[in-house]
C-alpha cells in the first residue's frame, strides 16, 4: 500500500466514525561512522519510515504508530481505543494549515553525494587531529553522522505539508593524562560539507583536552565565573524546560505568573528563531503544522511569552507560536543573542574567577520544576584577567533564575549545537563545592 | 517474523560480497504509553515497530545497517552494501546450518499487556494517583505513566546461530510534586519487572505512589545540603546506580577494548574494598533488565565482577571479544533495530555483607546519608561521575537528623569502590532505563545500604 492509499484509507475510516484524523509520515536516513583505536568501530548505513496516526473528537485526541503501511485498519483501531481511555477535560486541536508559511532553504542534498571514501578519511583525519600530542594517551571516539529527513503532514481539516531537511554533524573526544585522566570534547554541526572541517574540529578537541592537564580541585566558596559557550548550552535545557507552556500551566515551571515580569538581567536577550543560518534544526512549520516565526522569549530581561502548542495557547487565548516538536513544547532554535565582547575580553571582565567549560549531569542534578541545579564541572581558574590553570572535581550549584539575573555580560563567541545557539555569559556570583 | 529462506540469502548476500560474520536482527515490538496528570488520562499511545538490523564483520571492523522496509529486494540490497563496506569476502562458499537453541523460558509471563483492556491499565495508574495526591495537602502535582511492551526477536548468524527470544515488560512510573513556602520539589518511584499484567498482583500500587510522595514531602522543607568531602552512607536498591554509572560502565567492553576504561587490563588484580563483591546478571527470573538470551543471541548467565574486591570478569559482547581475544558474556543489548549491540549491563549489583543499615547509620559520626538516589552520569575515560541525591539526610553523632536537598556526589569511580568500608545485608534492586552507545534500555540497579569513606558533596555554602 502506498503512504497515500493508507492516509485515504484511515481518513475514510475516521469520516464513517464522525472523527477527524492526521496521519503523519516520516522517513529518515542516517549515515554515521565512529572511529576508535585507529580503525573504523562503528558503521552505520540506515534508513526507516514511521506513520503516526490521530484521531480527534470531542477535545480529545488518540494515537497510535506503526512501521507498516500494511494494517490502516489495525492502526485506526488502536489510535480509537487510545482516544476511548482519555478522560482530561483538556481540549485539543487539529490545525487547518490556513496560515502563512516561511519560505526557508532546509535541504541541501550535499552529504548524501559525497563517497563513502571521502566520509572515512574525514573522521580518520578528525582521529588523527584530536591526538595531536603525545599527552592525548586516547581518543575514545571520533565520529562523522549525516541525517535527512521528510516529513509529509495532512489532515481531514485540509492540513497537507511536505518538509525536507539535512545536514551533519561531527565530534570526538580526546583524553589528557597526567596523574589522572582528562577529557576533551568538541562538536560542530552543519548544512554543507564545506561547514566540517575535520582538521579545524580534532584540534580544538585535542586543546580541550590538553588544556585540563594539571587540573585540581578549588576551595568550596563563592565565586565570579563564565559559564562558557559549551556549558551554557546544556544549562539552557532548563530554560527548555521552564518556557513550555505546557509547564506552566501546569505548575511545573517556576516562571508562572512571571509574563512582562523581569526574569534575567538587562543584558539577556533570548529568541526562539525558525530560522539560523548557522543551525541544521531549522522548520518552516511545527509537528501539528503550525507555522513557526521568530519571537522574544526574553527581551532585556523580560520575559515576553511562553512557547505554545494549539492547545495550550488555547487555553491561555494567545495564538500558537509553532512550537510543538513531538508531544512536547520546543523552540526550533533557542538563540542568546550575542554581546559585544569576545571571549578573551570577557575574561579580562571577569578578573578573578572560575570559567567553567563543561557540566555533568543535566539530565539528573537539573530540577527544571524549581531551577535548582547543582552540577559536576570543570574548567579554568583566573587570576587578574589570566587563566592560570584548569580546573576539576568541583560542582556548581544554585538557581537558574537567580543565575540569569546575575548575568554581568554576555559573550559574542556563538556556539551552535542542536537546536541551541548560545555565547558565553558572564555569572556575577555563583556556589561551588570543591574541598 | 522473516523466513528462513529470506534470512539465510541476508547473510549469504553479505558474506559474498565481503566480512568474516554476519548477523541478522529481526524486532517486532509491540508497546503502550500512557500518561496521567492530575487524575487525568492525558496521553495514550500504542503502535508496533518492524524492522531488521543487519551486520557484517570483517575482524574487528564491523558495519551495521537497518531497514523496516522488508520487502526481499530491499533487504538483500541493504545486506550487500553491508558486505561491499566490509570488502575482502572470506566465506563466500559458506553452508548455514541453522542451530535452534531452543532455551527454556525463564520468564514465565501470565497476562500478555497485549490481551489486558486499556482501561484496566488506567485503573491501575488513577489508583497511584490518588494515593500519592491524598498522601499530604504539599502535594500539589502528580503524574503517572504506565508504559508495557511486548518485544519478539529472532537473531540469526553465519555461525548457525538461530535464536528467539519474546521480553515482556511492564513499568509504572509516579512522579509527585510538593509546594510549601514557595519552594518545590519532585519524588519519583518507578518499579518495573519482566511480568506482563501480573506485575500489578505483585507489588502494592499505593504504597509505591506513596514513596514518591514521601520524597517530594520530605525536601521540600529541606535545607540546602551541606558541601565538601564527607562520609556517605548510600541506601539499598536503587542506590546501586552509583556502582552501575561509576564501574558498571567501564566493565564494558566498549569502553575496556580501547583501553578507555581505567579498569582495563586489570582482570585478576585488586581493584575495589575487599567488602566489595559484584555481580551482572540477566537471568534472575523476570527481573527489569533480564533476558532468555542477549541482542546477538548469546545465552545469558550470571556474571560475577568483582569477587572480595578482585576484579574478575568484563561484560562483553561480540565485536568486544573480538577485540579483547575474549568470550562473550551474554552481554550484547541494544534499545531496538535502529541500534546496532554492544555491551551492556542487565541486572547489575553489590552483593550484600554482614551489616545491619542501623549499624552503619550508628557508626557514623557526621555525614549525608542518601536515602533516595536521582539519576547520575559518568565519563568512562576518567572515570569522573555525578550523581543528584533526590532525598537525602544529614547524619550527625550516629542519628539521622534532617533532610537536606539539592545534594549532589561526585567523585572518580575507581576511587569510591576502593574507599567502600561498610557494607549491609538488605539487597535490593530498582529499576532504570540505561542509555549509552545501543540507545536506551531497562536495566537494574542494585546494594545493600553501604558506607563511602568520603565522597565530595555538591551542595550549597551558606
Amino acid at each position: 500500500m502506498t503512504f497515500n492509499e493508507f492516509k485515504e484509507k484511515i481518513f475514510s475510516l475516521a469520516k464513517k466514525d464522525g472523527f477527524e484524523a492526521q496521519v503523519e509520515f516520516s522517513e529518515e536516513s542516517e549515515f554515521s561512522i565512529r572511529y576508535a583505536n585507529d580503525d573504523i568501530d562503528q558503521y552505520t548505513d540506515a534508513s526507516k519510515f514511521s506513520v503516526i496516526v490521530k484521531v480527534l473528537k470531542d477535545g480529545k485526541i488518540g494515537n497510535s504508530f506503526t512501521e507498516t503501511l500494511e494494517n490502516p485498519e489495525e492502526t485506526y483501531n488502536e489510535a480509537l481505543s487510545s482516544w476511548k481511555i482519555v478522560d482530561s477535560d483538556e481540549e485539543n486541536f487539529f490545525y487547518d494549515g490556513k496560515g502563512k508559511y516561511l519560505n526557508m532553504e532546509t535541504y541541501y542534498g550535499e552529504f548524501e553525494k559525497v563517497p563513502v571514501k571521502e566520509k572515512i578519511n574525514f573522521v580518520k583525519e578528525l582521529y588523527q587531529s584530536a591526538k595531536c600530542n603525545e599527552k592525548i594517551v586516547m581518543v575514545p571516539y571520533a565520529l562523522f553522522q549525516n541525517f535527512a529527513i521528510n516529513k509529509k503532514l495532512s489532515n481531514t481539516l485540509g492540513l497537507d505539508l511536505e518538509f525536507k531537511s539535512d545536514g551533519a554533524y561531527s565530534f570526538a573526544m580526546a583524553i589528557s593524562q597526567d596523574t589522572s585522566n582528562h577529557s576533551g570534547v568538541w562538536l560542530k554541526v552543519g548544512k554543507k560539507p564545506k561547514d566540517l572541517d575535520p582538521k579545524e574540529i580534532g584540534k580544538k578537541v585535542c586543546d580541550e583536552a590538553l588544556s585540563l592537564l594539571g587540573a585540581q580541585t578549588v576551595n568550596s566558596g563563592k565565586y565570579r565565573v563564565i559559564l562558557r559557550n559549551t556549558a551554557f548550552d546544556d544549562m539552557l535545557g532548563l530554560l527548555r524546560s521552564m518556557i513550555s507552556a505546557e509547564n506552566v500551566q501546569k505548575n511545573m515551571s517556576p516562571l508562572k505568573g512571571k509574563l512582562n515580569e523581569k526574569v534575567g538581567s538587562d543584558v539577556l536577550n533570548i529568541l526562539d528563531v525558525p530560522y539560523h543560518p548557522l543551525s541544521i534544526s531549522n522548520r518552516p512549520f511545527d509537528d501539528e503544522g503550525v507555522p513557526t516565526k521568530e519571537k522574544s522569549i526574553i527581551e532585556n530581561g523580560i520575559l515576553k511569552t511562553y512557547l505554545h502548542n494549539l492547545k495550550t495557547a488555547k487555553k491561555d487565548n494567545v495564538e500558537p507560536t509553532g512550537n510543538a516538536i513531538r508531544s512536547e513544547i520546543s523552540p526550533i532554535n533557542l538563540f542568546v543573542k550575542p554581546g559585544e565582547l569576545s571571549f578573551k575580553e570577557l575574561v579580562e571582565k571577569l578578573e578573578n574567577g572560575l570559567i567553567i567549560i563543561g557540566v555533568d549531569g543535566m539530565h539528573s542534578g537539573a530540577n527544571p520544576i524549581s531551577g535548582n541545579f547543582s552540577l559536576g564541572a570543570r574548567g579554568y581558574k583566573v587570576e587578574n584577567g589570566q587563566i592560570v590553570g584548569a580546573v576539576e572535581q568541583i560542582t556548581i550549584s544554585g538557581n537558574f533564575l537567580e543565575l540569569l539575573k546575575n548575568i554581568e555580560d554576555v559573550g559574542n563567541d556563538l556556539f551552535v549545537t542542536f537546536g541551541t545557539l548560545t555565547p558565553s555569559v558572564l555569572v556575577k556570583e555563583l556556589d561551588v563545592a570543591g574541598k | 517474523m522473516l523466513s528462513k529462506a529470506i534470512i539465510q540469502d541476508i547473510i549469504g548476500t553479505v558474506l559474498k560480497h565481503g566480512g568474516d560474520f554476519a548477523e541478522v536482527f529481526v524486532e517486532k515490538k509491540y508497546q503502550n504509553r500512557f500518561e496521567l496528570k492530575d487524575g487525568k488520562l492525558e496521553k495514550a499511545n500504542t503502535g508496533t515497530i518492524v524492522g531488521v538490523g543487519i551486520r557484517g564483520f570483517l575482524g574487528t571492523k564491523a558495519i551495521y545497517a537497518y531497514t523496516n522496509v522488508l520487502e526481499r529486494e530491499n533487504l538483500i540490497s541493504v545486506a550487500k552494501r553491508v558486505g561491499e563496506a566490509l570488502g575482502e569476502a572470506k566465506l563466500s562458499d559458506l553452508v548455514l546450518n541453522f542451530d535452534d537453541k531452543n532455551l527454556k523460558n525463564r520468564h514465565i509471563v501470565y497476562f500478555n499487556p497485549k490481551d489486558i483492556e486499556k482501561d484496566k491499565k488506567v485503573d491501575v495508574m488513577k489508583r497511584a494517583y490518588h494515593s500519592a495526591k491524598n498522601f499530604s495537602e504539599l502535594i500539589k502535582q502528580v503524574a503517572v505513566m504506565y508504559w508495557d511492551y511486548d518485544q519478539e526477536v529472532l537473531i540469526a548468524n553465519s555461525e548457525g546461530t538461530w535464536a528467539e527470544d519474546r521480553r515482556i515488560r511492564t513499568r509504572l512510573m509516579i512522579s509527585a510534586v510538593a509546594e510549601h513556602n514557595g519552594n518545590m520539589e519532585r519524588g519519583f518511584y518507578g518499579p518495573g519487572a519482566g511480568m506482563g499484567f501480573e506485575f500489578f498482583d505483585r507489588i502494592n500500587v499505593e504504597e509505591a505512589a506513596k514513596r514518591a510522595a514521601r520524597i517530594a514531602v520530605r525536601m521540600v522543607d529541606a535545607e540546602p545540603a551541606p558541601a565538601g568531602k564527607m562520609p556517605v552512607i548510600i541506601s539499598n536498591e536503587f542506590g546501586g546506580v552509583i556502582f552501575h554509572e561509576a564501574v558498571g560502565h567501564a566493565l564494558e567492553a566498549t569502553s575496556v577494548a580501547k583501553g578507555a576504561s581505567v579498569f582495563a587490563g586489570k582482570l585478576g588484580q585488586k581493584v575495589a574494598a575487599e567488602c566489595v563483591s559484584a555481580v551482572d546478571d540477566a537471568t534472575i527470573p523476570n527481573a527489569w533488565g533480564s533476558a532468555n538470551i542477549d541482542d546477538e543471541g548469546v545465552p545469558t548467565r550470571r556474571n560475577l565482577l568483582i569477587d572480595k574486591g578482585v576484579l574478575v570478569s568484563y561484560l562483553i559482547d561480540k565485536l568486544g571479544g573480538r577485540r579483547m581475544n575474549m568470550e562473550s558474556t551474554g552481554s550484547g543489548r541494544r534499545q531496538d533495530y535502529t541500534f546496532a549491540p554492544t555491551s551492556r549491563m542487565s541486572n547489575t549489583f553489590i552483593l550484600p555483607g554482614n551489616y545491619y543499615p542501623e549499624e552503619i547509620i550508628a557508626a557514623t559520626e557526621y555525614g549525608l546519608y542518601a536515602k533516595t538516589m536521582g539519576g547520575g552520569s559518568v565519563i568512562p575515560g576518567t572515570g569522573e561521575f555525578n550523581f543528584a541525591v533526590m532525598e537525602a539526610y544529614l547524619i550527625e553523632n550516629g542519628k539521622i537528623t534532617k533532610p537536606v536537598k539539592g545534594a549532589t556526589l561526585i567523585g572518580k569511580g575507581y576511587e569510591i569502590i576502593q574507599k567502600i568500608d561498610m557494607v549491609g545485608n538488605d539487597l535490593d534492586r530498582g529499576q532504570g532505563m540505561c542509555g549509552s552507545l545501543s540507545g536506551s534500555i531497562p536495566a537494574d540497579v542494585g546494594q545493600p545500604t553501604l558506607r563511602v569513606s568520603e565522597i565530595t558533596v555538591g551542595g550549597r555554602n551558606k
